[in-house]
């Protein structure tokens, strides 16, 4: 391909102009973490703090059990991504090899729920989990999401790319099914699986609205729960401490996904190639 | 006694039939070559035996057996794919015990057992090599030898070798037949390909469109085709087959009239009577001598071989083979060209059945 | 392939029993619930037909709501739909050099917890000291009150779902429009096809499978998502200004306790994804390229 250099200039500048807006608000987020209130106030713009202070992380350290919140939102997240990636594997399996009746209803009755908005499930899904007795437990926010449609799909998709002669080889000398998914099957997709199960966690780490519902009790909250606390009146004035913390909460998915970017935006994209 | 025996077997997927009624016998110990053109049901049918796809209809059995339900696993099956299925985690020695492990057979004897289809197949020294570092050649000998550790009584092959080189094949042909003849299993092989049916097959089942066609020896199924389905798929260039009208019990070609055989004239149902010769039967002639006056349309000259495709009219045309040094003729050429008539084989136009078949449908 | 043995549907018991447990049982458990007049907490529940129904079409909230529904999903549709197609055509076919640069960058946003962006964006839209009014002062201009003006309160929450998932949308169109053919558009250069033919007649019709997968998620999920910065920016206020369908099912069930009312709200909101389902299915489905 020929380089036009005027459409290329244009065209960078475009990205690059959008670019800065996209992220100016995490520049923001953590120059601000490290700013004292009056440099927040006086100089919202300038994006290099001067004199840049950890004060305000340790005030949340110290002011709030973080480490708790922290443990609190990993355990919710390590959950619930182990239990969807047991429970997409096995399906997404289970549909790629075996043929049988209606097995395209099934797998569309699965997918299809990723779709179904979550605020229609909520009040039911709190009356369960109430009368289960798992009101303020983590157990409460993960039992509701042990599947995931767009886990299924994407195992589906995976798989579909082993040659199903791989399979039949491994049947016709006598293995069985799991014995075939553990130890053909898994080595073989293990990067996507990887991957899928960031996205898991991302999500779960990162989620607000269900774990509100259900945890009422402060030591039982998550990151993303403890974050608006400081904003019970409108202008609060501790906006260095919720950005510092807003950093906190922020920084694992931030971690992982620079780790590996690669796998990430490969399964994220496939998330939304349709087959 | 390790037979396999098809009694009306039907395949119906989607609605579809796609095995028609099956029913033949392939015997212990025989190599047998099924052999179609795609969508004909042959890889079908060699999945079925292998119970990696359910039957429909009919019965199946192995040995004495009725194996209809019995699962895949548990058929003692050794089986080869065209993309030959090797399991890219595992080095070569690891692919090859697979199969014993999961066996539980005892530690020396599958050490012993992989030792000799290594030693068998010249894999020794790639024992420890991961399959993509394989060439194509040596992963279908990996293939293989995978199947034949197994030692089991029935061995089948779906168009192992489809993926290979053309010169690798012949050699892969000559080892295959090699290892059969070592290991004494019951073979079926799958492939498209006629030249590996005609060289491997001790018998070859030609299927199409779900139906078997003709089951028999490679040189009856050259020389006495069973019907016309099988006289323009097997050799290249395919027999000639001339739609004729008989005239009183005679049939004209060209300046030569033929009082048809009796049991020809017994078996046709209708006057449209197709006369079939091979290209090579055909002889080239000085044209005052010819029974047939033609004119070359093309032509194209193999090497060792010639194939002249030649027109004498409307309904008479198709190709002379003959030997590359004998003649050399160009296009717009007038030919001249002989046969002999107890080359021809005749088929019922409207059945398409070969009237001298020894097998009826 | 293998027909499934009887043990083979173990493989799907997990998955299908909680499937049916937690997504499948409460949509029967609202429509049962919908009939009747409950307060969550008290035992008393009273059968009432379909008078949720009746009183929630007789309000002007309603009307208000699916307005304000309608308006997010248009702003959304602008700025997670439109502009990731644009953007994602320009970096795919005008730009030769940055792909994965640009694609990593904008992907950042999306790693954030809406909660996180909420209150950042808090701050963002603070109207007496935070960075837009510092940056409208600079032209002398006042900062609008951008939580508390009706109509300006959707644009500003959309926004915030906006800036999260514009990302993840650029990405996947981008993905799509690198799939397309190289050849194809070589073939139709050769033709003498100019870039806006090439665009209408090979790009957008190439890539209308995910552009619709997109337009889809950016309905579906831009509606979930803006809940989260409704919940905590405004409650749904000014005055019922920026609450939307689904929003109004969490506020009756958790807010004002009315556990009728809310079932209805999600009975309706249920109908309507259907209705979208089937419209995309019908309507959308035939002028799309599929591959295979």
């Amino acid at each position: 391909m020929k380089i036009n250099l005027k459409k290329e200039l244009i065209g960078h500048i475009i990205l690059i102009v959008s670019l800065l807006i996209c992220l100016w608000p995490i520049v923001f987020l953590v120059s601000a973490s490290l700013k004292d209130l009056n440099q927040i106030f006086q100089y919202p713009l300038n994006p290099l703090p001067e004199n840049p202070t950890l004060s305000n992380y340790f005030t949340v350290l110290d002011r709030f059990p973080i480490f708790q919140f922290t443990g609190n939102t990993f355990f919710i997240a390590i959950t619930v991504t182990i239990f969807k990636i047991i429970t997409s594997l096995l399906a997404g399996f289970g549909f790629v090899y075996y043929r049988f009746k209606g097995r395209e209803l099934l797998f569309n009755s699965m997918v299809l729920t990723f779709f179904i908005p979550m605020s229609v499930l909520i009040m039911p899904n709190y009356l369960l989990i109430s009368s289960l007795g798992l009101l303020d437990t983590p157990y409460g926010v993960i039992l509701v999401e042990i599947v995931d449609g767009m886990g299924i799909y994407l195992m589906r998709q995976t798989m579909r790319s082993i040659p199903k002669s791989i399979y039949e080889c491994a049947i016709l000398e006598g293995a069985s099914p799991l014995y075939i998914l553990w130890h053909i099957i898994l080595p073989l997709v293990r990067p996507s699986v990887i991957s899928i199960s960031i996205m898991f966690f991302i999500n779960a780490w990162n989620e607000y609205f269900w774990p509100l519902l259900i945890l009422k009790s402060k030591t039982e909250y998550t990151l993303a729960l403890a974050l608006p606390m400081f904003i019970s009146a409108e202008g609060g004035s501790e906006w260095g401490l919720a950005m510092a913390l807003a950093v906190l909460t922020s920084i694992l998915p931030f971690i992982l996904f620079i780790i590996c970017q690669k796998y990430i935006l490969n399964t994220f994209i496939q998330s939304g190639v349709k087959g | 006694m390790h037979n396999i025996v098809f009694n009306k077997v039907s395949k119906t997927y989607h609605e579809k039939e796609i095995i028609k009624q099956l029913s033949f016998e392939i015997k212990e110990g025989e190599r047998v070559v099924l052999l179609g053109p795609s969508g004909s049901g042959k890889s079908t049918t060699l999945r079925m035996i292998a119970g990696l796809e359910d039957i429909s209809d009919g019965e199946l059995y192995m040995g004495e057996t009725l194996i209809n339900d019995v699962p895949a696993g548990d058929r003692n099956i050794a089986m080869v794919f065209q993309n030959y299925a090797l399991f890219p985690h595992f080095n070569v020695w690891d692919n090859i015990v697979f199969g014993l492990k999961l066996q539980n057979l005892p530690e020396s004897e599958i050490k012993e057992r992989a030792k000799a289809a290594i030693e068998m197949l010249n894999l020794k020294g790639y024992e420890n090599r991961l399959i993509q570092s394989l060439s194509g050649g040596q992963k279908q000998r990996v293939a293989l030898c995978r199947a034949i550790v197994k030692q089991s009584p029935y061995f089948l092959l779906d168009e192992p070798l489809a993926n290979l080189d053309a010169q690798l094949r012949q050699h892969a042909r000559q080892e295959l037949i090699k290892i059969h003849e070592s290991c004494n299993s019951t073979m079926i092989y799958v492939t498209h390909d006629q030249v590996e049916a005609m060289t491997i097959g001790q018998r070859i089942a030609i299927l199409h469109e779900g139906v078997l066609q003709q089951f028999d020896r490679p040189e009856i199924v050259y020389d006495n085709p069973a019907n016309l389905f099988v006289a323009s798929f097997i050799g290249t260039p395919a027999m000639n087959l001339w739609p004729l009208i008989t005239n009183n019990g005679q049939v004209t070609i060209g300046s030569s009239t033929l009082e048809l055989p009796p049991y020809v004239k017994e078996k046709l149902t209708t006057p449209a009577l197709t006369v079939g010769i091979r290209p090579e039967k055909l002889r080239l002639v000085p044209v005052e001598r010819a029974m047939l006056h033609g004119e070359c349309q093309y032509i194209e000259n193999i090497g060792n071989i010639q194939n002249c495709l030649f027109q004498v009219n409307d309904m008479i045309k198709g190709f002379i083979q003959f030997s590359g040094l004998e003649n050399k003729i160009n296009i717009g050429d007038s030919l001249g060209i002989n046969f002999n008539w107890n080359d021809a084989c005749f088929f019922d136009s409207e059945t398409g059945i070969n009237l001298n078949s020894k097998q009826s449908h | 392939m293998n027909r499934l043995s009887k043990s083979g549907y173990l493989l799907f018991l997990p998955a299908a029993f909680f499937f049916s447990i937690f997504y499948y049982w409460p949509l029967l458990v609202n429509v049962v619930l919908s009939f009747f007049s409950w307060n969550m907490v008290s035992s008393k529940i009273k059968f009432v037909g379909i008078s949720n129904y009746t009183d929630i079409v007789q309000t002007a909230e309603f009307y208000s709501v699916i307005v304000n529904t309608v308006l997010f999903v248009l702003f959304l549709l602008i700025f997670n739909f439109v502009l990731p197609y644009i953007y994602s055509y320009i970096l795919a076919y005008v730009l030769k050099y940055g792909k994965n640069l640009y694609k990593v960058f904008f992907f950042m946003p999306s790693l954030f917890s809406l909660s996180v962006a909420s209150i950042l964006f808090l701050w963002i839209y603070n109207p007496l000291a935070g960075p837009i009014d510092a940056i409208l002062q600079i032209f002398g201009l006042d900062s609008p009150r951008w939580l508390k003006e009706p109509i300006l309160v959707i644009f500003s929450i959309s926004m915030i779902i906006a800036w999260k998932v514009f990302g993840y949308n650029f990405i996947l169109m981008l993905a799509a429009m690198m799939s397309v053919s190289k050849e194809m558009i070589e073939a139709a250069r050769l033709e003498g096809a100019s870039d806006w033919v090439i665009l209408r007649k090979i790009i957008i019709p190439q890539t209308s499978s995910s552009a619709i997968y997109v337009f889809v998620i950016t309905v579906v999920f831009g509606l979930q998502y803006v809940m989260i910065p409704v919940n905590i920016l405004t409650q749904g206020g000014p005055n019922q200004g920026s609450a939307n369908l689904v929003y109004v099912i969490y506020q009756y069930a958790f807010v004002f306790y009315q556990v009728g009312k809310s079932a209805a709200y999600a009975v309706l909101t249920m109908l309507l994804f259907v209705i979208f389902a089937w419209w995309r299915n019908k309507v959308l489905d035939k002028k799309v390229y599929y591959e295979n």
